[in-house]
């Protein structure tokens, strides 16, 4: 089984995709879910704290609004930790967590800079394309087995 | 600041997205009900939310994927099921997480379609889509068209 | 209890930084509830691309629909917030342009502001605060007469100022630098009742405002307890007899400065900040210190120079006074160096504060640093403009407090 990133990090669909071909999806999710299962300092809703944007620092620099950062807190260590990635470039619709462009293209540059398997997609816009875009992740995914 | 305790410490939490003619979220608690043993489950607009210790809860996922493989969805969820902070009833608005879901959700008929096509079909015989980084090559006649368009 | 008041959300960021519990505390704190107005995808569709701002950012186009839901009534709400972050230059052009429509389109009192994440609830409670007055108590600031005799204190963090009004007229007044913040209200208050030749127990109503305005008003048990924000605007145009119609009032104080949109005395959109002193009335005190003058006499020897003359950039008051030190060394005059301080300060005040307002005439300047006449003219200078300068305009935020506080007298 093989850390996979997605992009955008809080698609139900490559979500699914990723555990349905028997992979563990780095999601959004899953890193809030270790901030508010962790004892800290109050700061709802996500519990994130005024620290988490300091901890960003590491992947973006001081002048970089600090939503930034506190958003590359979250993403920074699971570019780090993945083995593979999957991008939907056309996903301009994803809010909250992937609500942000300049994070988002900082997300994308990191990943491209890391010598990993990637898949590189846009949304299906038909079911000829859905075909297309479940067999190229399907296969991805299974080659990606068969390496690990 | 105040210190912070958190609740269902070690627990995981999914939604379970369902996309279906044949199958309602309904369906799908009563199920999950049946073969649950402690887990939390919420029934919602879209599928089920289930909370619980994270083996338990991906048993109860792998049991309910079977009813409807190609029409239903998982995805991990932060926050337990009706958690004010992120409840719809507290902020006012829907978190801006569901309309991302929103969004998915109008694709997601597309890969059911994908899912039914693959299940007879090995999806190495399946060409690959655009790649869009890739900038498609201007087609011949176009560009000679353009030639003759400069030209005339 | 009260019903809260229902402060809607427009915001990229704050979740992400940390600091969402403040904004939600200070909106607490002030009897108001932090909510997200509710859209759907369909909303943020057609809405994004009706508004025709064409940005990359998801959640800011999720602003947008949720800003218009707002406008156009689909959401009900009564007053609005809009939060960025700081150094975002998207967001700002978002920010921006969402405070302008909803103030166009909507009675919706608005304040913007850009977080970092060491923005705290103490930062944002006087905007919320002010927020919360125009959507609870339009009633009381349409007042536009003061009847009785009322008492109205401002406890400054550079000076604490008292008034005594008697119906409609200004009949004491008080003024004195803040040291200890209760010792200097009484001293004021005292003065400015002798001054009026009535003692405290005929006083009918008294209203408290400025930083020590919690702690003043509680000491001399004031009926009326409020931010500066909506005193001072609506003090500045009583003061200016512009009670009717559009107004901007500036405010630059002794720790930060405030820029008021105002429509009919009431405030609409408003900020309040600066990135240092160095943009305050504390610059230009220091700058009259190094020249050896008092700071009265600061501007009529600025308005002696001429502050092209001399390069000055008040962004950090340790630089500020650097330059100033640099200039005197390098044999500018000081009536130049006065100038180009007053310019300075006025430069940072435009860039900072005044574009996050729409500027309508009359501007009305206001609060102590009005007095320095070198100041008001660099920033008609810079506004292209003839400033009104009220009389009695550095009391201000006590004469505001007076007028507001007739409305608590008892008819008895």
């Amino acid at each position: 089984m093989a850390k996979v990133f997605i992009y955008p990090a809080t698609s139900l669909i490559l979500s699914d995709m990723v555990a349905r071909f028997g992979h563990t999806p780095l999601s959004s999710a899953t890193a809030i879910r270790e901030r508010i299962q962790t004892a800290g300092l109050e700061s709802p809703p996500l519990q994130i704290t005024p620290e988490e944007a300091k901890k960003g620092l590491k992947w973006a620099a001081v002048e970089v609004p600090a939503g930034v950062r506190g958003r590359m807190s979250l993403y920074g260590p699971m570019i780090e930790a993945c083995e593979a990635a999957i991008i939907i470039n056309d996903a301009d619709l994803a809010f909250g967590c992937m609500g942000c462009a300049r994070t988002n293209e900082l997300i994308k540059f990191l990943v491209h800079q890391k010598t990993i398997p990637r898949l590189e997609l846009n949304y299906p816009k038909n079911e000829e394309e859905g075909v297309k875009f479940v067999a190229a992740i399907k296969r991805f995914l299974t080659e990606l087995g068969a390496t690990k | 600041m105040t210190a912070y305790t958190p609740t269902h410490v070690g627990s995981v939490t999914k939604y379970i997205v369902v996309e279906s003619f044949d199958i309602t979220p309904a369906d799908l608690a009563i199920r999950a009900y049946e073969i649950s043993k402690g887990a939390m489950i919420k029934e919602t607009c879209f599928g089920l939310v289930i909370n619980g210790k994270e083996e338990e809860v991906d048993r109860i996922v792998a049991e309910l994927r079977k009813i409807d493989p190609d029409h239903i969805f998982v995805k991990d969820r932060g926050f337990p099921p009706g958690d004010a902070r992120r409840c719809r009833a507290n902020l006012g608005g829907a978190r801006p997480g569901y309309n991302g879901l929103e969004y998915e959700m109008t694709i997601i008929p597309y890969i059911s379609h994908g899912l039914e096509v693959l299940n007879n079909k090995d999806e190495k015989t399946v060409p690959p889509p655009d790649n869009p980084l890739e900038r498609p090559v201007l087609d011949i006649s176009k560009l000679k068209k353009l030639i003759y368009a400069q030209e005339s | 209890m009260t019903r809260p008041v229902r402060i809607a959300q427009l915001s990229c960021g704050p979740e992400y930084s940390g600091i969402q519990h403040e904004i939600d505390e200070a909106a607490r704190q002030v009897g108001g509830e932090i909510f997200y107005p509710d859209v759907a995808l369909k909303d943020i569709h057609r809405d994004f691309a009706k508004f025709g701002l064409d940005v990359k950012s998801p959640d800011l186009k999720l602003t947008i629909a949720r800003a218009m839901a707002l406008v156009e009534g689909r959401v009900e709400a009564d007053a609005v917030f809009i939060a960025t972050c700081f150094r975002c230059a998207e967001a700002a052009i978002v920010r921006n342009e969402l405070r302008r429509y909803i103030n166009e389109h909507s009675r919706l009192p608005v304040v913007s502001y850009s977080f970092t994440e060491r923005t705290t609830s103490g930062t944002l409670l006087t905007r919320m605060e002010a927020l919360t007055t125009i959507a609870r108590r339009r009633a009381l600031l349409a007042r536009e007469t003061q009847n009785g005799l009322t008492l109205g204190v401002d406890s400054g963090s550079a000076t604490t100022k008292a008034i005594v009004m008697r119906d409609d007229q200004i009949i004491g007044t008080g003024w004195q630098p803040t040291t200890e913040v209760l010792k200097s209200a009484h001293e004021v208050i005292a003065h400015a009742l002798a001054e009026a030749g009535v003692t405290r127990d005929e006083i009918q109503a008294v209203g408290t405002t400025g930083y020590g305005r919690f702690l003043v008003g509680k000491e001399i048990k004031a009926d009326l307890i409020q931010e500066e924000l909506t005193v001072n605007s609506k003090g500045a145009v009583y003061l200016a007899n512009r009670q009717h119609g559009p107004a901007t009032v500036i405010d630059i104080g002794g720790m930060d400065n405030k820029a008021i949109s105002v429509m009919d005395g009431i405030p609409g959109v408003f900020t309040m900040g600066g990135i240092c002193a160095g943009a305050s009335g504390r610059f230009l005190e220091m700058t009259a210190k190094r020249l050896g003058v008092e700071i009265t006499e600061l501007g009529p020897l600025s308005m002696k120079g001429f502050g092209g003359r001399v390069s000055m950039n008040s962004y950090c008051i340790v630089f500020g006074t650097q330059s100033l030190v640099n200039a005197l060394a390098a044999g500018s005059t000081r009536e130049d160096v006065a100038a180009a301080a007053c310019h300075s300060v006025a430069e940072q005040v435009y860039e900072q504060q005044l574009q996050e307002v729409d500027i309508k005439e009359p501007v009305i300047m206001v609060g102590g640093t009005s007095l320095i006449e070198g100041l008001v003219f660099a920033m008609g200078e810079l506004l292209q403009t003839k400033i009104v300068v009220p009389p009695y305009s550095q009391y201000i935020g006590a004469v505001g407090s007076a007028l507001l506080a007739s409305g608590f007298i008892k008819d008895d």
